[in-house]
């Protein structure tokens, strides 16, 4: 701490002299400040949802602006930390939790294998109104809103539930590589393809259609997997990505001496564990020798590494497009049940275009503005920070920054169905075969609302801090990596405005589907 | 300071071309020494870097980065390097993060400003918006 008179650390570092007691001084600060931030946008909405009905009330634009304004005051925050050890800390903080029982492992993999031939039975032979089948609440309440949100607010447990890898494990298991570029390929698609089944066909209203496509699904999954062998679930599978992904937000992580808690968004900050970049690290398993690597020249072993590192950069480009993919279609979700959109899109279809089409041309277009849009700004950041660090590295480093706004949104998007619909999901699975005639549905309160728009706020000062953290790790100095995150900013006070917008209006069905 | 260049600098390198880091440099690419205590010291280690043709980049004799000024690389010096460095290389590092400090004390005023301006245009909003 010597000669820098400057910033919170410096005064937190004067006052106490040990380093842990140092950092927990200035991580109280941090949350404090988070804190306070947080408060006014519950208060704002807070406000919207008890006026709303009386005659004041807060307009849609004003929250948006807010939010946005929280999200510039978040970054500004940020940048009066400037302390390279402070944040390293930070994101450091955690405790081993101990390592996970074998019993518990085999527990999970019955219980998941257990769960889909259930859902598949119930769905086929249950009732068909879709509010009392089994099927379609297990897998719209139960695991797309639920256990989504339980993996990016706790953990990941969907390795060991996935009952296609359960499954897969009895079946021959091929070894036949994916290129990387394949494989995002294939992921990125499959994410795409399985978010148009779920917004534009009768997927929740049809049990029998819904156990079709799960079979159709497993159909491909086992194949994948009997083909490319358990990197299928690694590396293609766009499910368990979408789980791989969520997964590292949260608090709970898998580490190779068992479980691990820390920050929430800490784990984003640093490289994959399960997948440890080659050669990098010293004294561990990272720097895989080829099989049979006493029979290559040294020549060939050199190739070889240098080709591992190419595949591992190739995955990491791989997950920062993915991430981008799983943050619009969380978008595209709530934009198409806007009334907004209705009105959109029955002017569309009113001039002659298929409504279909029109659907598929949104998902598909809105990707790529996605996608352009976060390398145009990995490729301002350099200019902003004045770097020579290459675009595709910022484009890696920056990316698991985003997760955090998915996952924000994704709660403000299912946590009151979700909420409601639990009651009626406990009801059905205790009889799924004739459930009673009136299920119980929760009525949340109307401020319930608010609830939603604070997680997409938290999750973009997550964001934020993320971001604030992977800078001083990549740029040199203190006031490069600040300069570096500018660009990310601007692009994250435009995408809270819209979301914010998005969620706060009415919802309505999708229309033509 | 006579050091020999490692000769990766190809300016189109691709992130892929990660050879330049040295036997000398830390094993996990950079930062400043951290007691890890035991704790996790997975990290990404110091970037891939392409530098625009036609530059002459300043370049870390220790682990070959290039930089587009001096003085970054006397900034990235103490961080990546510290244990290192000789006596003229401390002093260096030193001088600029004396002058970065002060820098940064500017930059500081200036976000607090933009703190204050903030919160107080969107409270103006809302007063005018609510009244």
């Amino acid at each position: 701490m010597t000669g820098r008179v400057n910033g919170i650390e410096a005064l937190a570092g004067d006052m106490t002299r040990s380093r842990s007691a140092r950092r927990w001084v200035v991580t109280a600060v941090v949350a404090a400040a988070v804190l306070a931030l947080l408060t006014r946008p519950g208060a704002a909405h807070g406000g919207t949802l008890r006026l709303s009905g009386s005659s004041p009330q807060v307009p849609f634009w004003l929250v948006s602006l807010t939010g946005g304004g929280v999200i510039g005051v978040s970054f500004l925050f940020a940048a009066l930390v400037t302390d390279h050890d402070l944040i390293r800390d930070v994101a450091a903080t955690g405790r081993r939790l101990g390592a996970i029982p074998a019993s518990l492992t085999g527990l999970a993999r019955a219980a998941g294998v257990a769960g889909f031939v259930v859902v598949v039975a119930v769905g086929l032979v249950g009732p068909s109104t879709p509010t009392a089948n089994l099927a379609v609440l297990a897998i719209w309440v139960g695991w797309w809103a639920g256990f989504t949100a339980l993996t990016y607010l706790a953990g990941n447990a969907w390795p060991a539930i996935n009952p296609w890898r359960t499954l897969a494990a009895l079946l021959p298991a091929g070894d036949r590589r994916v290129s990387p570029r394949a494989a995002t390929a294939i992921s990125v698609g499959g994410l795409l393809a399985l978010v148009y089944l779920e917004v534009l066909s009768p997927l929740s209203e049809d049990p029998v259609l819904l156990v079709a496509a799960v079979l159709a699904y497993s159909l491909a999954t086992l194949a994948g997997a009997v083909v490319v062998g358990d990197g299928w679930f690694e590396r293609v599978d766009p499910i368990s990505r979408v789980f791989r992904l969520y997964g590292r937000i949260a608090p709970i992580q898998r580490t190779g001496d068992g479980l691990r808690l820390s920050l929430p968004g800490a784990e984003l900050t640093r490289p994959p564990a399960t997948d440890p970049r080659p050669g990098e690290r010293a004294g561990s398993a990272a720097d895989p020798q080829p099989a049979g690597g006493s029979s290559r020249a040294d020549g060939g072993t050199a190739a070889a590494r240098s080709q591992d590192r190419g595949a591992w950069w190739a995955r990491r480009e791989g997950d920062a497009t993915f991430v981008v993919a799983l943050l619009w279609v969380t978008t595209f979700d709530g934009l198409v049940s806007t009334a907004a959109w209705e009105t959109f899109a029955r002017a569309a279809v009113g001039v002659g275009v298929p409504a279909h089409a029109l659907y598929v041309a949104v998902l598909l277009v809105g990707f790529g503005v996605f996608l352009v849009g976060y390398r145009l700004a990995c490729r301002l950041s350099r200019r902003t920070g004045n770097s020579y660090v290459s675009v595709p590295e910022i484009r890696v480093r920056f990316a698991p920054s985003l997760l955090p706004i998915a996952a924000g949104y994704h709660l403000a998007h299912y946590l009151d169905y979700l909420l409601s619909l639990l009651p009626s999901l406990a009801v059905v699975a205790t009889d799924p075969l004739s459930p009673p005639a009136s299920l119980p549905v929760l009525t949340l309160p109307g401020w319930f609302g608010g609830v939603g728009l604070l997680a997409i706020v938290a999750g973009h000062v997550l964001a934020v801090a993320v971001a604030h953290a992977v800078a001083f790790e990549t740029f040199t100095g203190r006031l490069q990596p600040i300069r570096s995150q500018y660009p990310f900013i601007l692009v994250m006070v435009l995408y809270t405005t819209v979301s914010l917008w998005l969620v706060s209006q009415p919802t309505v069905e999708p229309p033509f589907v | 300071m006579t050091r020999t260049r490692a000769t990766h600098d190809r300016p189109d390198a691709r992130p892929d071309d990660r050879s330049v880091v040295r036997p000398d440099a830390r094993p996990d690419g950079g930062g400043t020494p951290l007691d890890s205590g035991g704790r996790e010291a997975r990290r990404w280690g110091a970037p891939s870097t392409a530098v625009p043709p036609g530059t002459d980049p300043s370049r870390c004799p220790y682990c070959d980065r290039p930089f587009p000024s001096d003085r970054r690389r006397t900034l990235h010096l103490g961080d990546a390097h510290a244990a290192a460095l000789t006596d003229e290389e401390a002093e260096a590092v030193a001088a600029v993060r004396d002058d970065e400090a002060d820098d940064l004390f500017v930059y500081h005023l200036k976000v607090v400003a933009a703190i204050v301006l903030l919160l107080m245009g969107l409270a103006y909003v809302y007063a005018f918006v609510l009244s």
